[in-house]
């Protein structure tokens, strides 16, 4: 039932046929609302993006008719909601097309899963003095895990530097492998500059050294097609909630060999293959780091999400969002007052900027009137806001239901903000 | 003990006149406000790490001094909004005692009916009045020592 379910709902999208902004955006019920009597444009998704009816639905169906706990009932109830929930990491894995589904390692979001890869692989393979190699430009959630080890067995961090456009200095990266280098561990596509990283090239240079290579794709899994064997990366990891799935779900894939030597993350129920107060043995990756009952509907709801992205073609998203970045490009070229950061020939749908004269606070509150939601701020990336020289700066971050329509929207309210505080 | 109504003159202005606008209209008032206090300079050395404001989405710095048992304060900001209602909390509750302030609850904050405003800035306006609440005890507290 839930499978016809689901078709119905992908019904309306030919597979094969063009991409259909109007259709998608009647997928997703809320961008029918209005804010402050203004139709809501919707440019945060860099943030958490909205949730297509298909999610909701899938979601809403498990709590009302299957739901119960995984892998423990011998009851059927217990037996078709487990089956669905791995079937969710096959979805995963196919996704990414990881050689496994064992390989899929369900976590809370992004952050627990560098966490874990921090508190399990770094804490056993690292030793004080061995250096992890970030970039100039990661999330706190993959800067502040790094610290956290530093602090406890005395690894050294170690910081790739951008260029003014933002993109890397794969020159300086090259050199900053050598010595005592031992883990990179690096954002695929920053969250404030867009920046696309030439990960192939990365991970290459890197394993020509026999470093393994983790990266952050918070972003990159919802602007770009990933194929982790194709990457060769050793460690990938995203959080549901920006891929139109759910909160409180993320994804670490990693490779076998790498999964297999890791110790446990947290300890409890799920993850053993037998307690005694003596010994207690553990479960085989995934398992062994997944304790406690797993984020089941969650879990599902993501399964939804993939299925409805993949359903629409990750090769017509990217085309769609190039066209938007292109014409948001050019529009805010054109009000001569902006001072874009980012402006990488690479790069996905997020535009960071600073109105010149304007406190991006002023220019934020003033779109917000206009029904135009951004975000303000430093956006959790602190070391790159002084890196640029900028205190904040105003964030649209786009995603498949946005239309050259909005952004006209968002250009005119910045015209507003002129007249206002020019 | 309750706030004599003449201390809170500025603020009762503020509670009217935002009355009788709707949300653009309030949204813009506040603008006004906040360039008008863009005109009376604010002391540069005060733009500092001990008179800011930490959590704010945008940088506020808030002076102090006693005029009586009274306490004056006076606000600034690098974004215009935020210098439009640092300016109205500052404006509107200049003048009381420790205990007067003390007083004070989000319930005066929401008298303002900001309707236009996010509640992230409510909660914003709440943390400058707590701020100002504790510079006068800490005030009292240097003035006792
Ligand atoms: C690049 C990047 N890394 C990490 C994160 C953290 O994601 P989460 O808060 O879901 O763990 C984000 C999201 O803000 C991000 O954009």
């Amino acid at each position: 039932m839930n499978d016809m379910n689901q078709s119905a709902n992908l019904a309306g999208h030919n597979v094969e046929g063009a991409f259909d902004v109007a259709r998608i955006r009647q997928d997703f019920p809320i961008l029918g609302r209005q804010i402050h009597g203004k139709p809501l444009v919707y440019f945060d998704s860099g943030a958490s993006a909205q949730k297509p009816r298909a999610v909701i639905d899938a979601m809403t169906a498990v709590l009302e008719n299957e739901y119960t706990n995984v892998h423990r009932g011998a009851h059927y109830l217990s037996q078709t909601l487990t089956d669905r929930y791995e079937g969710v990491r096959g979805t995963i894995a196919r996704f990414l097309n990881a050689p496994s589904e064992e390989q899929i390692i369900i976590t809370r979001n992004t952050t627990e899963a560098i966490n874990l890869v921090a508190a399990t692989y770094g804490r056993r393979f690292l030793n004080k003095g061995d250096g992890v190699l970030i970039s100039d430009m990661e999330h706190h959630a993959n800067i502040v895990p790094w610290q956290l080890l530093r602090d406890e067995i005395g690894i050294e961090l170690k910081i790739a530097p951008i260029d003014d456009r933002g993109v890397l200095d794969l020159d300086a990266y090259a050199a900053l492998l050598d010595g005592n280098t031992k883990l990179v561990a690096m954002t695929h596509c920053s969250n404030v500059l867009g920046t696309h990283v030439p990960a192939k090239e990365i991970i290459g240079l890197a394993h020509e050294r026999g470093i393994p290579v983790l990266l952050d794709g918070s972003q990159s899994v919802v602007h770009s097609r990933i194929d982790v064997q194709d990457l060769d990366v050793d460690f990938f990891v995203f959080t549901g909630h920006k891929l139109y799935g759910p909160t409180a779900i993320g994804v670490l894939y990693g490779k076998a060999e790498l999964l297999a030597k890791m110790p446990p993350y947290q300890g409890g129920g799920d993850m053993i293959a037998s307690v005694t107060y003596e010994k207690t043995t553990y479960e085989e990756p995934p398992y062994r780091f997944e304790a406690g009952t797993p984020p089941i509907v969650e879990a599902i709801g993501l399964g939804a999400a993939i299925d409805y992205v993949t359903a629409i073609g990750m090769d017509k998203i990217m085309a769609h969002e190039k066209a938007l970045l292109a014409y948001a490009t050019e529009q805010l070229a054109a009000l001569g007052d902006i001072r874009l950061f980012g402006t990488a020939p690479e790069k996905a749908a997020i535009l960071s900027f600073v109105q010149e004269g304007i406190h991006p606070f002023d220019t934020a509150a003033t779109l917000d009137r206009a029904g135009v939601a951004v975000r303000v701020g430093q956006h959790c990336a602190e070391p790159l806001m002084a890196r640029l020289g900028v205190d904040g700066t105003v964030r649209a971050s786009l995603a498949m239901y946005n239309t050259t329509a909005e952004i006209d929207v968002m250009i005119e309210a910045l015209e507003r903000a002129r007249t206002l505080f020019g | 003990m309750t706030i004599a109504p003449e201390k809170l003159t500025q603020y009762d202005e503020y509670v009217e006149a935002l009355d009788l606008l709707d949300e653009d209209s309030r949204f813009e008032y506040i603008i006004d406000i906040g360039k008008r206090a863009d005109k009376v300079a604010f002391p540069a050395e005060c733009m500092d790490e001990a008179h800011m404001m930490h959590g704010c989405m945008s940088k506020v710095w808030i002076v102090h001094d006693m005029e009586g048992d009274g306490h004056n304060f006076r606000g600034q900001s690098d974004a215009i909004i935020v210098k439009g209602l640092v300016s109205m909390m500052t404006g509107s509750f200049s003048g009381l005692t420790t205990a007067e302030l003390g007083e004070l609850t989000l319930d005066h904050v929401r008298g303002l009916n900001l309707g236009a405003l996010t509640m992230q800035r409510q909660v914003g306006m709440m943390a400058m009045l707590k701020h100002m609440q504790k510079l006068s005890r800490i005030s009292d507290l240097a003035a006792a020592n």
